[in-house]
């Protein structure tokens, strides 16, 4: 479905008005409270010109695996950098795969002959493309959020968070660890957007006759394995499949129109509320 | 010498002795004997061995072993495994001769087993810098044999010769700097007397070359770079210095006509791969097949698929070679599906394009001119600052995975992919030994959206006569048989066997892990085996007994 841009940008407005006063999800050079740990002490290269440096050179040296957007690739096996790093939590860790690489991987350390000002760089490149979920101030509320998840919004019926709720959508139980607030409003009101091939739905008839119906949870070159609404799990080798169609569309309605802004606000702010570590208030 | 004679003759009870009781002493090693050239020239007529990284010098991955076929590879069983000890990509090809296999690995290593139970004979493990220039994880492809050593590239971009028997270092030359950006991973070419091998690094901005070395000592006989330099035919294709940096690697194995000696080699994309301001002109060698004489290594014709290239469409596939029935008439063919979306039928005695037609999705060019073959491209889809979407994507329609084509059937097999991805274009100068690349690529749909099959063209008319579709993409190459089968792998960790006449599955199993290499077949005891490397794991098939 099309959304209309006059509705769409207000409300981004009031998550964006918040935010920019703190630097646009991230932190002004500087001021990132990561810096005042004793072990990061080290990163001196951090201002606007150094980041677009670092973006110069990882697009040059590392995006033919990570990716020219830095959100990996399931082919080289590249991990996205803009979400939570699951190897490095800190600038010198950083630091440190980029100096020495991943043993065991394809990631190779940089060569010996380029400087620890240019590797800064690259850290502080991959630090800009995250932000301290703490620095973020959401309209919403996330208490009254996580009251219409299960509520109003129906949503538990479907998606499961710490291990309540349905089955029928993604696990969002650490969803505000690599989504922004704007990915999340955005999946909320145009749910069709952007649809993980996880989620699209198969419609088969196997080797019985019988039409069956469910999202692809895995589907291969030889083999389909789909869940339908009951979560019944079905498995079908492709050559006994005589009819297969499959939409690459999601199954979630868009709360445009059923939920208010201010409603849409507290589910973004509850939404992005749920990731494993603990926020500093 | 008394003395050392009676230890000798001791130990030798002594271990006489012990093999007696030893469980497997009834296993008898298999000989190993001298591979002369007259024998590579005639690998086709030896199936029970796999001599050469293409099988054959036509590069055909056609085997006459018949015993697996059609009615019987539904009862393909594992025989053996054998697990790569350092994790990365397993883009082997093994040979097999006499019974021994020669497995490589990652980095640069090989090893020597006995290719009827997979246990070892001996490794050897290439010592590296740390400071390698590659592009694309570590792998390496395969090795030659001429005689009873080994020649295997290595990923610091030296050509090195190993004992056959004992896996012992024989010499060790330095082919190109590697800190300059050069490495090399593809399976040297015996021709004749000489070592034939190309060169790796066409995104740091290198000058591509085939070179040829003396297989006794390791010296270089001659080097033909496929970038022509100042007062060479071609060297004004390219603006200013700009044929310096302009890669056009060599990075694959060529192919070889022992009645034309004419050696047959692909050449990379032109550097840097996505920014085409700095290089103005058709950037002659670069994504082209150059025939080179057999002897002196001279370029006697070329034919380049992408002049000018700004989308990374490398021309590093490997050459096929067969003589077939075409307009009436018997023509010393070559068959090429390129990178570039185009499949190409061509003379090889002379480089004339005789027919080509897009065999997957490709938006840049119109068609081929249908004299000369070149493209006549689209306006307007060169990479841009802001990104323009161009199919094929950066790891092209195919790639460096091998084709096959069945002598039977008479079709060519090719793995391709039918996607799209977003091109950018960016300004990069030149500093040695970094990546030269001016630029990249963005997919914007999950790779499940694309279509990907593997497809048998009729070279006479370059149609598609069937294709059977796989997902997400393969980077599997093909090998066919007298069997009438085709067998293949797939990213989603399957090997298979399809009816090489009409495209029917007929035998499947899950490996597990993304197939990278492409099978080969051989023939241990009279039986035939069939081996692939899925994952970190070389796996091999056979009959149920």
């Amino acid at each position: 479905m099309m959304i209309k841009l006059d509705r769409v940008l207000p409300i981004l407005l009031r998550l964006a008005v918040p935010v920019l006063v703190l630097g646009l999800f991230s932190y002004p050079p500087g001021l990132r409270p990561n810096s005042a740990h004793a072990e990061d002490a080290g990163n001196l290269y951090n201002t606007p010109i150094d980041i677009r440096m670092g973006n110069r050179y990882f697009e040059r040296q590392c995006s033919r695996c990570h990716g020219f957007d830095a959100k990996g690739n399931d082919e080289t096996g590249a991990p996205n950098l803009t979400g939570r790093l699951r190897r490095a939590s800190t600038h010198t860790g950083i630091f440190n795969i980029i100096r020495e690489g991943v043993p065991g991987t394809a990631m190779l350390p940089v060569a010996a002959d380029v400087p620890d000002a240019t590797v800064w760089q690259l850290v502080a490149y991959i630090d800009s493309l995250r932000y301290d979920p703490a620095s973020v101030e959401l309209a919403g509320d996330a208490e009254t959020g996580s009251k219409l998840f299960a509520g109003k919004g129906n949503c538990s019926d479907c998606h499961m968070v710490n291990g309540r709720g349905g089955r029928l959508g993604p696990d969002l139980s650490r969803i505000g660890e690599n989504k922004t607030p704007e990915d999340l409003l955005m999946a909320m009101m145009d749910p069709d957007q952007e649809v993980a091939p996880r989620w699209w739905t198969v419609r088969a008839v196997g080797a019985d006759g019988v039409i069956r119906e469910g999202f692809r949870m895995n589907e291969d070159s030889f083999s389909l394995r789909i869940m339908d609404i009951d979560s019944n799990l079905w498995s079908f080798q492709k050559r006994d499949i005589e009819n297969y169609e499959r939409r690459e569309k999601s199954t979630m309605p868009s709360y445009v129109e059923s939920l208010s802004d201010s409603e849409l606000n507290d589910l973004v702010a509850y939404l992005f509320s749920l990731r494993r570590e603990v926020i500093a208030q | 010498m008394k003395n050392a004679t009676a230890v000798l003759t001791s130990l030798f009870m002594i271990a006489t002795a012990g093999a007696q009781e030893d469980q497997f002493a009834t296993v008898i090693a298999p000989a190993f004997t001298p591979i002369t050239w007259e024998r590579l020239v005639d690998a086709r007529n030896e199936p029970n061995n796999w001599l050469m990284y293409s099988g054959t010098m036509d590069s055909q991955r056609y085997s006459l072993l018949d015993d697996i076929n059609i009615d019987n590879v539904n009862q393909l069983e594992m025989k053996w495994a054998y697990q790569i000890p350092v994790i990365d990509r397993a883009e082997t090809v093994p040979l097999v001769v006499d019974g021994i296999m020669f497995i490589t690995e990652a980095p640069s290593s090989v090893v020597a087993v006995n290719a009827g139970t997979g246990r070892e004979y001996w490794r050897y493990d290439h010592e590296m810098p740390d400071d390698l220039r590659i592009c694309c994880g570590r792998n390496n492809r395969g090795v030659a044999i001429l005689g009873e050593t080994l020649f295997m590239s290595t990923l610091d971009a030296h050509l090195i010769a190993i004992d056959a028997r004992t896996g012992n270092l024989l010499w060790d030359t330095e082919v190109a700097p590697h800190d300059s950006g050069y490495s090399k991973t593809a399976a040297p070419l015996i021709v004749k007397d000489k070592v034939i091998t190309g060169i790796a690094g066409g995104e740091f901005g290198i000058r591509g070359f085939v070179d040829a070395y003396d297989p006794a000592t390791g010296e270089r006989e001659w080097r033909t770079y496929v970038i022509p330099g100042p007062g060479e035919f071609g060297n004004d294709t390219w603006s200013g210095e700009s044929w310096k940096t302009g890669g056009a690697a060599t990075w694959i194995t060529g192919s070889y006509d022992t009645d034309l000696n004419q050696i047959y080699w692909g050449t990379g994309n032109p550097g840097p791969d996505w920014n085409g301001d700095v290089r103005l002109g058709d950037n002659l060698y670069s994504d082209s097949v150059v025939a080179l004489d057999g002897d002196s290594g001279e370029i006697v014709w070329h034919f380049q698929f992408t002049p000018h290239d700004v989308h990374d469409y490398d021309s590093i596939q490997i050459p096929i070679l067969a003589d077939i029935e075409f307009d009436g008439r018997e023509r010393q063919v070559m068959m090429w599906a390129n990178r570039n979306g185009f499949y190409y039928t061509l003379d090889r005695s002379n480089g004339q394009f005789l027919i080509g037609k897009p065999y997957a999705a490709q938006t840049w060019a119109k068609g081929l001119d249908p004299a000369t073959g070149r493209p006549i491209r689209v306006a307007g889809m060169a990479p841009t600052y802001e990104g323009i979407m161009v199919s094929p994507p950066i790891v092209g329609a195919t790639n460096w995975y091998s084709p096959g084509y069945n002598q039977e059937t008479g079709l060519f097999y090719v793995t391709s992919f039918d996607g799209e991805q977003e091109f950018f274009k960016r300004d990069e100068d030149y500093e040695e030994g970094e990546r030269f690349t001016g630029g990249g690529g963005r997919y914007t749909s999950p790779m499940d959206a694309f279509h990907s099959s593997i497809r048998a063209i009729d070279p006479e008319t370059a149609e598609i006569e069937w294709e059977f579709p796989i997902m997400p993409r393969s980077s599997a190459g093909i090998t066919t048989t007298a069997g009438g089968l085709v067998f293949t792998g797939s990213a989603d960790g399957y090997f298979f066997a399809l009816d090489a006449s009409t495209g029917e599955e007929l035998w499947n199993i899950s490996l597990g892990r993304r197939v990278h290499a492409a099978p080969m077949t051989f023939a241990v005891d009279g039986e035939q085996m069939i081996t692939i490397a899925s994952g970190n794991v070389v796996y091999t098939f056979g009959l149920r007994d």
